[in-house]
């Protein structure tokens, strides 16, 4: 599959484009660091902290989230499917807890970062990983289809990746022509 | 019983002897042999004056018309969501976390086998909702009537006590401060208005769970991520294969009937996973293609007129199997990666979550060991905020305040779908109204009853029934495996009849169901707690 920006149009139009098609991936990423800072901040940690947890931790699930979009609209990810998904984010997820631990001591003062060595850090946050990814496709699965057919009429970027849904939801669909001329027919 | 008869217009073959009949032009299931084909086009369509069917025990046959094409198998979205809305419950937030503080990490094999058997169980499900369009319950009265009505019944003893929505609304007013009985009172009527006004209830509903799932597993991932570790979440995983292992102390008394809960209510628990074969009726999956959905009740006069009896595809046609098989493919998927999937992983984290408690204060196992499920509740929560920091209780509450809004909302609608159908096909007269204008009956009457009982009666229900209740939901489990071999190997043609290897883990897990329910009852007086 192949990009579906080719025309010559302006650079800036065409990340703007990719940038509003990316907006349901960022939306989950951030919701999941929003998630995280809020239960801190109801546990009653200090705000800093949970400031901190929200903006470490969200804003780069939320980047991480909204590059997963711009890789579906480029046509790098098929719609969809799992297993793709659960890889890039067994990369993706570490990296960004990553980050938020680093701005986690940066706040509290610690010298230290991790509490355990990188290697068992890294592997634990890959594993947890495989859950993360499937609830984001969950979550993207039900948000962009909607987003997209929205600005499909001003972003050619979302309307290419708007057919291919429709053509996944058409394989999907249940109601067809011959199915519901039979269930007339047959009607008590 | 006969499921093997099929004739032309609905006049039973039995009897007549064989007459020499025209070659059909397509292969016709196996029964239809000697059976007059005239009537039926190329593709199995019927015409006003007769049409093949599939004849299965003595209600109508169902006439045999063409297999939906089945989607890829890869999908994320299906009706799946409504097994794990209400598969991912106390049992995997709370009665198992409970058990690895208490018995370690290894006792997990025993949720391994559960978890694994419901997915069998939800194949097996599948496999004649996605063939007939019928659910499991209209299979159960071809088989035997009253086997149906038993579930009819036990469904309202079960599950009209509002006690599943007690637990989510107290959590919610640990969190917020809101009483429970006002948020649970409200949530009810809030699900009964949306369900209303929905043009389709299941499409709604579809998109409400997959948000409520899809948050659950982000947030459980995400706050397991942030407390937990490598050790944490070794010791889970491993347990789960450490197959044999049962402390003494789980056998004793106190704790082998709550094991047999927990066994029981790992995934999908009592009548969850007949329900589901509704689900995938709406959906569409296989010959549920064929069947209108249900509607909310301001849209219910737009509803589709509902055949009396499901359909049945010709298992005799290559190109009709292969889209069988498609469909096969298609619910593994679900089965395997989805819900098992699913359930897992959201387990997982959990008895991470647990296990990080226990290491940062070991005392907890002592306070969880003593309660009673409400007292218990809050010791485990109250413990995890002393575990190092309040962020743990807090975690906890909300986890189970998001897990009893989304068994509110599966319950109320599959309560409800279950009985109008049965309610639809089998009682007299029932079918001068719609099946949405049932359903919605059912729901309100389900909500009325549980804003009357939590404003004045026991929310579980009355103390005296409460073990009945309890064995019922057990029971029931152990029952459907029954009803589904006999469904799925008498009413269905040869064809499309499950393997040994399922029937074998089928009739298996009815021993281990039954046979746990009873050792628990006969060898120390107490069923399931």
């Amino acid at each position: 599959m192949t990009a579906p920006v080719s025309a010559p149009h302006s650079r800036t139009s065409s990340i703007a484009w990719y940038a509003e098609v990316a907006l349901p991936g960022v939306a989950v990423g951030a919701v999941a660091g929003l998630f995280a800072a809020g239960v801190a901040a109801l546990a009653g940690l200090p705000a800093a902290l949970a400031l901190t947890i929200a903006a470490s931790l969200g804003g780069p699930l939320a980047l991480f989230g909204g590059a997963y979009c711009v890789l579906l609209a480029t046509g790098r990810f098929r719609v969809g499917t799992v297993a793709p998904v659960a890889l890039y984010w067994m990369v993706c997820f570490p990296l960004a807890r990553l980050i938020e631990e680093f701005a986690a001591a940066q706040v509290l003062g610690n010298r230290t970062v991790l509490g355990e060595p990188l290697w068992s850090f890294l592997v634990f946050q890959a594993m947890l990983s495989v859950g993360f990814a499937i609830g984001f496709l969950w979550l993207h699965e039900r948000l962009a289809p909607h987003w997209l057919m929205r600005i499909r009429p001003r972003n050619p970027v979302a309307a290419d990746l708007a057919e291919r849904y429709l053509e996944h939801m058409n394989t999907m669909v249940r109601r067809r022509p011959s199915a519901a001329a039979a269930r007339r027919r047959s009607s008590t | 019983m006969d499921s093997s008869d099929v004739n032309t217009g609905g006049t039973p073959t039995q009897g007549v002897p064989p007459q020499p009949q025209p070659q059909p032009q397509q292969p016709l299931i196996p029964a239809q042999r000697g059976a007059e084909p005239s009537g039926a086009d190329a593709q199995g369509a019927p015409t006003a004056s007769e049409e093949r069917v599939w004849r299965a025990g003595r209600l109508e046959p169902m006439p045999i018309r063409p297999l939906p094409k089945a989607p890829p198998s890869i999908h994320i979205l299906g009706p799946t969501v409504f097994l794990v809305a209400l598969g991912v419950g106390m049992g995997e937030s709370y009665m198992w976390p409970r058990l690895v503080l208490i018995f370690g990490p290894e006792i997990r094999w025993l949720f391994l086998i559960g978890v694994s058997l419901q997915a069998v169980v939800m194949l097996e499900m599948s496999r004649y909702a996605m063939a007939t369009g019928e659910s499991i319950f209209f299979g159960a009265a071809r088989v035997f009537k009253p086997l149906m009505w038993f579930f009819f019944i036990t469904a309202i003893l079960v599950y009209i006590w509002p006690g599943h929505l007690s637990a989510g609304a107290s959590a919610l007013e640990r969190v917020t401060g809101i009483p429970w009985q006002a948020s649970a009172v409200t949530g009810m009527l809030l699900v009964g208005v949306v369900f209303t006004l929905a043009k389709v209830i299941y499409s709604l509903l579809e998109n409400v769970l997959s948000i409520c799932i899809g948050v659950l597993v982000v947030g459980t991932s995400v706050v397991a991520a942030l407390v937990g570790n490598l050790a944490d979440l070794s010791s889970t995983i491993t347990g789960m294969f450490a197959f044999g292992y049962l402390p003494e102390e789980a056998v004793s008394p106190i704790w082998f009937p709550i094991l047999v809960g927990s066994i029981a209510f790992a995934g999908p628990s009592g009548m969850q996973q007949m329900w589901y074969t509704l689900h995938l009726r709406d959906k569409g999956a296989g010959m549920g293609a064929h069947i209108p959905r249900i509607r909310g009740l301001r849209h219910a006069d737009d509803q589709e007129s509902m055949p009396s009896r499901g359909f049945m595809f010709d298992t005799e046609n290559p190109d009709e199997m292969a889209k069988w098989k498609g469909w096969r493919r298609w619910v593994t998927f679900d089965a395997l990666v989805l819900f098992w999937g699913i359930t897992m992983l959201v387990t997982i984290s959990f008895t991470v979550l647990a296990q990080a408690s226990a290491r940062l204060d070991p005392g907890v196992t002592t306070v969880i060991r003593d309660g009673e499920r409400d007292a218990a509740l809050d010791a485990m929560a109250g413990s995890f905020a002393a575990a190092g920091s309040p962020i743990f209780g807090t975690v906890f509450f909300c986890f189970i305040a998001l897990i009893g809004l989304n068994a509110t909302l599966g319950l109320f609608d599959s309560f409800s779908r279950g009985q109008a159908d049965m309610t639809y096909f089998f009682v007299p007269g029932a079918k001068r109204f719609s099946i949405s204008k049932l359903y919605g009956f059912f729901l309100w009457g389900l909500i009325a009853f549980g804003i009357g009982i939590l404003l004045f009666g026991p929310a579980d229900g009355p103390a005296a029934i409460l073990d009945v209740l309890a064995f019922l939901s057990t029971f029931a489990m152990g029952a459907y495996c029954v009803v589904l071999l006999l469904v799925n190997n008498l009413t269905l043609p040869k064809p499309i009849r499950p393997g040994l290897i399922p029937n074998a883990i089928i009739g298996f897990a009815a021993v281990f169901y039954l046979g746990m329910l009873f050792y628990s009852l006969f060898a120390f007086g107490v069923v399931v707690s």
